[in-house]
């Protein structure tokens, strides 16, 4: 599991994830996303490079997003493949954080 | 040590740090039975909810204890099974499947809150069964090469 970022327009930072976020991937990204949380206002995280998404791993994106709204930022989701996209709906995630499959939307709420 | 992941059986200790066997585990299970991908994805998301379960709740995080895996394939499905020696816990006793979780729980949620519901709604069949020295979950997922 890797994490990068890179900025875009208008103060967002886009968060890359790639491989498993299995207990294994939820470990090697829990520290970086805690800090992206706590430095930056708006952030769109890349799902689709993320292959496998369980409970551990929905915990790395959900506590950081949450800290991160309290502090009156905005986070989305983006591009989940089909099945990750399966996990977020039985979680009811779209609940909180919402999740787009184009660029464009994303940022428009985000903004 | 190189892993043998030949066998339908694999012995865990109680750290969510040995979990990390399981998957080349599952994958070579699926290799050799066919599996589609959305049906392994399936595979390895119950099998790690269960596990972290038996982990957090069963023994309470305490390494040292035995969890035992196995698997086999009949009428169209692999089941996986997952014995451990822990007090009593009915893990499906904790997730009705009839009450979805609000997200906003989520981030309170203890480690594996959330889990029982993933693997109540990506399992094709759960069966809990309390042992005289512990607990049996098996979950069995279709498998169209199986059939």
């Amino acid at each position: 599991m890797t994490i990068s970022t890179e900025p875009m327009d208008g103060g967002i930072t886009k968060v890359l994830l790639d491989g498993r976020l299995d207990i294994q991937g939820a470990a090697a990204i829990d520290m970086r996303m805690n800090v992206l949380a706590g430095s930056s206002k708006f952030l769109l995280i890349d799902l689709s490079n993320v292959s496998f998404l369980g409970s551990m791993g929905l915990r790395s994106i959900v506590i950081p997003a949450q800290a991160l709204r309290r502090r009156g930022g905005k986070v989305a989701l983006l591009g989940p493949v089909p099945m990750v996209q399966e996990v977020l709906n039985a979680s009811n995630i779209g609940e909180i954080i919402p999740i787009f499959h184009d660029v464009d939307s994303a940022v428009a709420c985000l903004c | 040590m190189k892993m043998d992941v030949s066998q339908d059986r694999l012995e865990l200790d109680s750290r969510l740090t040995d979990l990390a066997r399981v998957q080349p585990w599952i994958e070579a299970v699926a290799d050799r039975h066919g599996v589609a991908d959305d049906a392994r994805f399936a595979m390895h998301l119950c099998m790690e909810e269960a596990l972290v379960n038996v982990v957090v709740h069963g023994y309470g995080e305490e390494p040292g204890h035995s969890i035992v895996l196995s698997c086999r394939a009949s009428e169209g499905s692999l089941f996986f099974t997952i014995d451990d020696r822990a007090p009593s816990f009915d893990p499906l006793a904790q997730a009705p499947p009839d009450v979805p979780v609000r997200a906003a729980e989520l981030e309170s949620m203890q480690p594996g809150g959330n889990g029982i519901r993933l693997l109540r709604r990506f399992a094709g069949s759960l069966n809990y069964e309390r042992l005289a020295d512990g607990n049996r979950l098996t979950i069995g997922f279709p498998v169209a090469s199986l059939k």
